[in-house]
C-alpha cells in the first residue's frame, strides 16, 4: 500500500499522511522492538556488573564514537535531500545524494571495522567478559543492519541513475527504503550513549 | 522554509548534540550526567523523527508510536540507573 504524497499537500493542510510503505513502518516497528530488548539487556545486565562495565567501556573511545556517529548522520542527511531531489523531479542531483550518503556510510563501516579489529587484537572478544559479549552481539547486530541499508542506498541510487523514479511514477519504494536507514540512524542514537559513555 | 533547509537544520542540531553528548561523557558519571545525556539522546531522536523521517507531516499515531520507542529506551536505561 503507498501512502505517499507531496509535502506541497500536506504544507497546505490537506492531509497528514505517512512517508513510506505502511509495510515498511510495520518492518521498522518489529526491528525496533528487537534492538530494544538487546538495549534493555545491556542496561539491566550493566546494572548488575556496575564496576565491571565501567572498567570494560575505559577500552572504548568517545572520539570514535562521535565520529561513527556522524558518518551516519551525514549520511541520513544526504539520503533525506536525494528523496526531495527526486520529489523534485532531479533524478541525477538524488543519484549522486545517494552515492554520497554511501561514502559516509563507508566512512562509518570503516571506522567501526577499525575498533573492531583493535578491540579484537587487544583480547576482548565475544567471550572476554559479559559487557564485551554484549558489546558485539548489540553493535554487530547494528553494523548487519548498516551493511544492509548500504545495499539498499546503492539499488537506489542505480535507480536514480536509470531514471526509475520519473514524475508520475511511485516513490514509495525510495522513501521507504530511506526511512530504513533513518531507523538505523534512530537504534544508534540511543546505542551511542548506552554503549560508549553512560554508567 | 524549504524541505532541504529544514533538514540541514537538523542535521545541525544532530551534529551539535552528538558533540554535546561526548561533552557531557568527558565531565564524569553522575546520574545528572546520565539523565543529560539521555535528554540529548532524546532530542536528537525527535530530530531524525520529526525531521528525517518527516513524522511532522505523519498523523499523530503514527508520530507518537515512533518516538515512543526512544521514550521507552531512555525511561528504561534511566530506571536502571537509579
Amino acid at each position: 500500500m503507498s501512502i505517499s504524497t507531496d509535502p506541497a499537500v500536506l504544507s497546505a493542510g490537506v492531509a497528514r499522511r505517512l512517508p513510506g510503505d505502511l509495510a515498511m513502518w510495520i518492518f521498522i516497528l518489529a526491528e525496533l522492538a528487537v534492538f530494544g530488548i538487546l538495549i534493555l539487556a545491556f542496561a539491566v545486565t550493566q546494572m548488575l556488573h556496575i564496576d565491571l562495565f565501567r572498567e570494560s567501556r575505559l577500552a572504548l573511545d568517545s572520539s570514535t564514537g562521535l565520529a561513527l556517529t556522524l558518518g551516519l548522520l551525514t549520511s541520513g542527511l544526504f539520503a533525506a535531500l536525494a528523496v526531495e531531489q527526486v520529489r523534485g523531479a532531479r533524478q541525477d542531483r538524488a543519484g549522486w545524494l545517494l552515492l554520497a550518503a554511501l561514502v559516509s556510510a563507508g566512512v562509518y563501516v570503516v571506522l567501526k571495522l577499525q575498533e573492531y579489529g583493535h578491540l579484537a587484537g587487544l583480547g576482548y572478544g565475544l567471550e572476554y567478559n559479559t559487557f564485551f559479549t554484549l558489546y558485539w552481539l548489540l553493535t554487530g547486530f547494528h553494523f548487519l543492519h548498516v551493511l544492509l541499508g548500504m545495499l539498499i542506498l546503492g539499488y537506489m541510487a542505480n535507480r536514480c541513475r536509470i531514471g526509475a523514479y520519473a514524475p508520475g511514477t511511485s516513490r514509495s519504494g525510495l522513501e521507504s527504503g530511506v526511512l530504513y536507514w533513518h531507523m538505523v540512524d534512530l537504534v544508534w542514537v540511543l546505542l551511542f550513549p548506552l554503549v560508549y559513555l553512560l554508567g | 522554509m524549504s524541505a532541504s533547509k529544514t533538514l540541514l537544520i537538523c542535521w545541525l542540531g544532530l551534529v551539535l548534540l552528538s558533540v554535546g553528548t561526548v561533552a557531557l561523557g568527558g565531565l564524569g558519571t553522575s546520574l545528572a550526567l546520565a539523565g543529560g545525556m539521555l535528554a540529548v539522546a532524546l532530542g536528537k531522536a525527535w530530530l531524525i523523527t520529526d525531521g528525517f523521517m518527516e513524522l511532522r507531516h505523519a498523523p499523530l499515531f503514527w508520530r507518537v508510536l515512533l518516538f515512543g520507542w526512544p521514550l521507552a529506551m531512555a525511561g528504561g536505561v534511566w530506571l536502571t540507573l537509579l
